[in-house]
């Protein structure tokens, strides 16, 4: 049985220019990833895991080869469909958190609704009805910035979510936190899993990838273990 | 994004940073505030001007004078308007009436223990100066003869009232030695004594020494303190001028036109008015340009803002563009953010403005109560739209690049910035 792809990348590059000399983070890549699988990549710093992540989500673009997330080439996309594929296709999780602090909770998870037109008291719901299903309603009307790093990073993922993605992609989501909080990450993302959730997940850790069906290694932006 | 959505987070924006906001809102209010002083202040000048030149007269007259076109002071050459030239004038097309006007020599009426000088004015019947302004009496009408229509001030001095005055007969004497006070201002030839019977008396705001008499009896009077007979006064000196009357004054300029081409020189009021509409306009350019010297140093102060505003914000616009921010999206918080600048700054300069004129308007009259014009200041619905509209588009212009390094910013490198 083979489910259809929710990313499907074929000889996908990235190089940097800096003066003469040109950087490739990403020299080849060619992936699948089919729907409801969590796959976790894997490599040491600088083996491009990021930025192959970067280019699912849509913030970079690729120099060469093809992405499609979701059946969508994101190589046809100009800038304002790059932005609604953020909002509506994929949802990131960053190491970093990166939720707006004076704002509260809520409004921080219903943030990417505004931005795909949904009115204010549609997306307040959902982003309520979403930490509820998390575990985090208590926290809901808190400011962000008066959250615990676990509390912050669930949070993060109920945004991720709101839009209902394809595909969540997480980028060290457990860098920040302590082990206890990551654990309990690791099992939020394998619950979602279970709920058929395709989840994309990029770390150097091992015994994180461990959490995932699939673990794909990189080195020098280059897959060497699919 | 939803319209009510961006406005809703930028009124946010802007209401973080609240000193700097309401001081960038400040410098708009102030150079908004100025523009509308100043040009309200042109606006009221150039209306009381206008005012004052609508009491004076009719837009559609053009008086001729005897003299060669475009003469002034010492250089008039006098010229003759004789029968000949209003039969001219008046074959000229849009001119609906010419009325001949004949200024005998000065005098002075002796009546009732006073002598007033007087400027014995010969003129036709229906004569535009002879319109509408009596305050008893009547006009002078055709086939009238030793009548006068006189002014109020005058009127008071032969009679208790103005009314009283009507059917009096006075001894008006023209030529001679006229003097004011016992100062001689002028006269010329013998004088000579004519009884006059006072039909009418008009508002002595027209002029406060014109006596109105028929046009044939002035001629006689002109023509006997020089020895001469009327006829002679008629085809040598020749009238004193002619009103012209056009059927519309938007003709005016053609017949201004005609009467130069006849050899005269004329006036007309609309002439008057348009070079006063053009050399207000200058001066309203002026002033509008010092105001907007200070909106542009607003303009400066929201740019400076907004610059200052996308850098502190660089995370979050990183943030907002990973979580789906189209670009526009990012523009369009920015502009609107500096465009609640210019619409508080705006109101609030407009209020200010409105408020500075009131306070400067009851000073003037304070320190000086005969202060006359009705509005020293005057702000029209045109003025007060135009500053609001110049407030948002002077900050909408100051936000536009500061907005644009906001959209282009990449989402990834503003994740990145600490």
């Amino acid at each position: 049985m083979k489910a259809p792809l929710a990313v499907e990348a074929i000889g996908l590059e990235r190089t940097y220019a800096s003066g003469h000399t040109r950087v490739a983070a990403l020299d080849g890549v060619t992936l699948g990833i089919r729907r409801g699988e969590f796959v976790a990549v894997m490599g040491p710093s600088g083996s491009g895991k990021s930025t192959l992540l970067n280019i699912v989500a849509g913030l970079e673009r690729p120099t060469g080869g093809t992405v499609r997330v979701d059946g969508e080439d994101l190589a046809r996309l100009d800038e304002e469909a790059l932005a609604r594929h953020r909002s509506r296709r994929v949802g990131m999780v960053f190491q970093a958190f990166n939720l707006l602090p004076r704002f509260r909770v809520v409004d921080n998870v219903a943030l990417p609704l505004a931005f795909s037109g949904v009115p204010a008291s549609e997306r307040l719901r959902r982003a309520r009805a979403m930490l509820e299903r998390l575990g985090m309603s208590a926290r809901a009307d808190h400011r962000s910035n008066e959250l615990s790093g676990g509390e912050l990073q669930r949070a993060a993922v109920a945004r991720a979510l709101i839009g209902d993605p394809a595909i969540l992609l997480a980028d060290e989501p457990t860098g920040n936190l302590d082990s206890a909080n990551g654990a309990a990450l690791l099992g939020l993302f394998e619950e979602l899993h279970a709920h058929g959730q395709t989840v994309l997940l990029v770390t150097h850790d091992a015994q994180i990838a461990a959490h995932a069906d699939r673990t794909v290694r990189m080195r020098d932006g280059r897959v060497v273990d699919a | 994004m939803r319209p009510g959505d961006l406005l809703g987070m930028s009124l946010g924006n802007y209401g973080r940073a609240r000193l700097r906001s309401s001081l960038t809102t400040a410098g708009v209010a102030i150079g908004t505030a100025l523009v509308v002083l100043l040009i309200a202040l042109a606006t009221g000048a150039e209306d009381n001007v206008r005012r004052s030149i609508f009491s004076i007269g009719d837009l559609r007259l053009v008086t001729v004078q005897p003299f060669q076109p475009g003469a002034n002071g010492l250089s008039a050459v006098p010229r003759t308007i004789s029968d000949d030239t209003v039969a001219k004038l008046r074959g000229v097309a849009h001119v609906d009436g010419v009325y001949r006007q004949f200024d005998a020599p000065l005098g002075m009426v002796v009546e009732g223990g006073d002598d007033a000088t007087i400027r014995p004015q010969g003129i036709e019947p229906g004569a535009p100066v002879d319109r509408g302004d009596l305050l008893a009496g009547r006009h002078i009408e055709a086939g009238d003869h030793a009548v006068a229509v006189i002014p109020g001030n005058i009127a008071r001095l032969v009679a208790p009232d103005v009314g009283a005055a009507v059917g009096k007969t006075v001894t008006m004497r023209v030529g001679g030695a006229v003097k004011l006070g016992s100062t001689r201002i002028g006269g010329s030839g013998t004088p000579r004594d004519y009884a006059v019977k006072i039909v009418g008396v008009f508002d002595e705001q027209a002029s406060q020494t014109s006596f109105r008499i028929p046009l044939d009896d002035a001629l006689l009077a002109g023509a006997e303190n020089r020895g001469l007979t009327p006829q002679s006064v008629r085809e040598t000196t020749g009238y004193s001028g002619l009103a012209v009357e056009a059927d519309d004054s938007t003709n005016v300029a053609d017949i201004v036109k005609a009467v130069q081409e006849l050899g005269f020189s004329s006036f007309s009021l609309k002439q008057v008015v348009e070079q006063i509409d053009q050399g207000f306009g200058v001066f309203k350019g002026i002033l509008a340009g010092i105001g907007g010297v200070a909106l542009l140093v607003a303009a400066i102060g929201i740019a400076n803002t907004m610059v200052m505003s996308v850098l502190e914000r660089t995370r979050e616009i990183g943030i907002m563009k990973a979580v789906g921010a189209s670009p526009g999206d990012i523009r369009a918080l920015f502009l609107a953010e500096a465009a609640y600048v210019g619409v508080f700054g705006g109101i609030l300069g407009l209020a200010l403005g409105l408020a500075g004129g009131q306070l400067i308007d009851r000073i003037i009259r304070q320190l000086n109560p005969r202060t006359n014009p009705a509005a020293i200041f005057v702000v029209g619905p045109e003025l007060a739209l135009g500053a609001l509209a110049l407030a948002l588009g002077v900050a909408l212009l100051a936000g536009f690049l500061p907005a644009r390094r906001a959209m282009r910013m990449s989402a990834l490198s503003a994740l990145r910035y600490e």
